[in-house]
C-alpha cells in the first residue's frame, strides 16, 4: 500500500469527518440559543442575554452546566442499556451526516482532493432512511432500561409515532427519485441542475408530506408527544439527566439538521443557486472567488438555515396534537396524499416521455 | 366567487397560515420584559408602597399630631405609637412611631383617617424594595419612617 493510498483512503476520509463532526456539534449548540431567541421575540420575551454579549456564551453554559451535574441511575434499572441507550440515540444521527453533500467542487490542499461531503454512496437517500429510523431504539431502550412507568409509556408512544411517520416520509421521497433516477444525494442533485428547476416545483406535495412527517419524525413540536413536559414528565427522558439528557438533546437537533438537510437536497437543490441555469444570475455564487465549494456551502447553508427556522417557527406557534388526532393525520391524510403524489407522478412521467 | 374561495380555504391550511404570520408579525414588535435590577418600573402616582411619615415642607417640623387614629384602623396592628407633648409649641407629637413592616398589608387604610393638612403625615410611599437579613430590621423606628429603608443599588 502506497502513501498516497494511505492518505486518499485514511488520512483525508478522518478529517473531513473530523471536521463535520465538529461543526455539526457547534451549530447543533448554537441551534438551541436561536430556538430560544426566536421563541423569545416571538413571544415578546428577551432571550437568554446574561452569558456573554447578549447571551452568546449561553450554549457553553448550558454544556458546562450539564457536564458537571449529578448523573444519577434510578434504582432497579438495567445499567447496561441505561448508558446505552443515549449513545444508540446520537450515533444513527450523526452517522446520517455522512452521505450529506455540502458542495459539489473538491478542495485542493497539498494536492490531495479533498470533496466537500464525507462520500457519495449510489444508495444515499435509502442509507439516511434507514440509518435515521435506528434512532428509535435508542428512545425505546431508554425508556425500557429506566426502570420508570412514565418513561416507559413515554417511549411507547414515541415509538407508535415514530414507526408511523416513517412510511409517509419514506414514500414523499419517491416521487424525488422518480424524478432524478437515482438515489445518490450528488446525483440528485445533479439532476435538479439538469432539470433546470428545483424538484419542489412539481413535488411540492412530496415536501409538504415530507415536512410534516420530518416533524413528527423528529419529536418536535407540535409533534412533541414523545416528550410533552406539559402534560407526560417529559416521557423516555424523564430519568435521565447530565450527560445521557445531553445526548438525547443532541441527537434531537443533529436530527433536525439532518432532515433539513435531506429536504435541502432533495427539494431545494441542495447546493445550487436560485435558478441555476440562467447566467444572468450568477452574481449569486459571490463566493466564487474563493472557492466554487464555497458559494455552494453557502448556499446550502441558507436552505438549510430557512427550514430550520420554520420548524422554531412552528414550534411558536401550533399547541401540541392529540395522540389520536396525531395517528389520524399519520395515516389518513399523509400516507395517501404521498401515495397519490407518486401515482401522479409515475402517470405525468410515462405519459411525456 | 365566494364558494370558491371557501373550496380553496378548505384545501389550503388558510388558519394554520393566519396563526403562523401571527408569531412571525409578533417578532418585530418590541419586548414587554422588564430587566429589573437594570431598569425600574414606571409607578403610577397613586402607587402604594410601605407607609411612611412625612414632615412639613415648609419647616421641616414633624406633621404627625400624635391622634391615633392611625393605630386604630390599621387592620393587621402593625402600628403603635407613644404620644409626647411637643417640646415648642402646642400639641403633641409621637416620641416614637413604629410601622411593623412585616405585618403591613400595605391596605392604605391609615392614610385615609390622618387629620393633618393640607399633606397627610403618614402617606403610601413609592418604595417597594424590602428585603434584609434579618426579620427585626423590618420593625421600623421613626428614624428609617423618615428616611426610607437603606438600599443597596444594582451594580454589574
Amino acid at each position: 500500500m502506497s502513501q498516497d493510498d494511505l492518505i486518499n483512503y485514511l488520512v483525508i476520509p478522518v478529517v473531513k469527518i473530523a471536521v463535520v463532526l465538529g461543526v455539526v456539534s457547534g451549530l447543533v449548540a448554537y441551534l438551541t440559543l436561536l430556538e430560544r431567541k426566536v421563541l423569545g421575540f416571538m413571544q415578546l420575551r428577551l432571550a437568554p442575554r446574561r452569558v456573554g454579549p447578549s447571551g452568546l456564551l449561553q450554549p457553553i453554559a448550558d454544556g458546562i452546566k450539564l457536564l458537571i451535574k449529578e448523573d444519577p441511575t434510578p434504582d432497579g434499572a438495567d445499567r447496561a442499556l441505561f448508558v446505552l441507550a443515549p449513545v444508540m440515540s446520537i450515533i444513527p444521527a450523526f452517522a446520517a451526516l455522512a452521505v450529506l453533500p455540502f458542495a459539489a467542487t473538491p478542495f485542493e490542499i497539498f494536492g490531495y482532493e479533498f470533496t466537500p461531503f464525507i462520500t457519495d454512496v449510489n444508495i444515499g437517500v435509502l442509507y439516511i432512511l434507514s440509518i435515521t429510523s435506528l434512532g428509535v431504539y435508542g428512545i425505546i431502550l431508554g425508556g425500557w432500561a429506566s426502570n420508570s412507568k412514565y418513561s416507559l409509556l413515554g417511549s411507547l408512544r414515541s415509538a407508535a409515532q415514530m414507526v408511523s411517520y416513517e412510511v409517509p416520509l419514506g414514500l414523499s421521497i419517491i416521487g424525488v427519485l422518480m424524478l432524478a433516477g437515482t438515489a445518490s444525494m450528488v446525483g440528485i442533485v445533479e439532476a435538479q441542475r439538469q432539470a433546470a428547476w428545483w424538484f419542489f416545483v412539481p413535488q411540492v406535495i412530496g415536501l409538504f408530506c415530507y415536512f410534516v412527517s420530518a416533524v413528527a419524525e423528529t419529536n418536535r413540536l407540535p409533534f412533541d408527544l414523545p416528550e410533552a413536559e406539559a402534560e407526560l414528565v417529559a416521557g423516555y427522558q424523564t430519568e435521565y439527566a447530565g450527560m445521557k439528557f445531553a445526548f438525547y438533546m443532541m441527537a434531537e437537533y443533529v436530527n433536525m439538521i439532518v432532515v433539513a438537510s435531506l429536504a435541502t437536497t432533495l427539494w431545494l437543490g441542495g447546493w445550487l443557486r436560485p435558478f441555476p441555469n440562467v447566467e444572468a444570475l450568477e452574481f449569486l455564487n459571490f463566493l466564487n472567488w474563493a472557492h466554487p465549494a464555497l458559494s455552494g456551502i453557502f448556499w446550502f447553508a441558507l436552505k438549510v438555515f430557512l427550514i430550520l427556522y420554520i420548524y422554531i417557527w412552528l414550534r411558536g406557534t401550533f399547541p401540541r396534537y392529540r395522540y389520536d388526532q396525531l395517528m389520524r393525520l399519520g395515516w389518513k391524510w399523509l400516507l395517501p396524499l404521498s401515495l397519490a403524489n407518486i401515482l401522479v407522478t409515475g402517470l405525468v412521467l410515462v405519459l411525456w416521455k | 366567487m365566494s364558494r370558491a374561495l371557501r373550496i380553496i380555504k378548505r384545501f389550503i391550511p388558510y388558519e394554520m397560515i393566519q396563526g403562523m404570520m401571527i408569531t412571525l408579525k409578533n417578532q418585530w414588535r418590541p419586548h414587554i420584559t422588564l430587566e429589573y435590577p437594570k431598569e425600574t418600573p414606571e409607578l403610577h402616582p397613586r402607587f402604594r408602597g410601605v407607609p411612611r411619615l412625612r414632615r412639613d415642607p415648609d419647616n421641616g417640623e414633624e406633621l404627625c399630631v400624635g391622634c391615633l387614629l392611625c393605630e386604630q384602623i390599621c387592620p393587621d396592628n402593625c402600628i403603635s405609637l407613644v404620644v409626647d407633648k411637643r417640646p415648642s409649641g402646642k400639641g403633641k407629637y409621637p416620641k416614637s412611631f413604629i410601622i411593623d413592616y412585616e405585618r403591613c398589608c400595605f391596605c392604605g387604610l391609615c392614610v385615609d383617617p390622618c387629620p393633618t393638612k393640607p399633606i397627610t403625615a403618614i402617606y403610601m410611599s413609592h418604595d417597594y424594595e424590602l428585603s434584609d437579613y434579618s426579620r427585626v430590621e423590618f420593625i421600623t423606628g421613626k428614624e428609617r419612617l423618615y428616611e426610607g429603608h437603606p438600599l443597596k443599588k444594582y451594580e454589574k
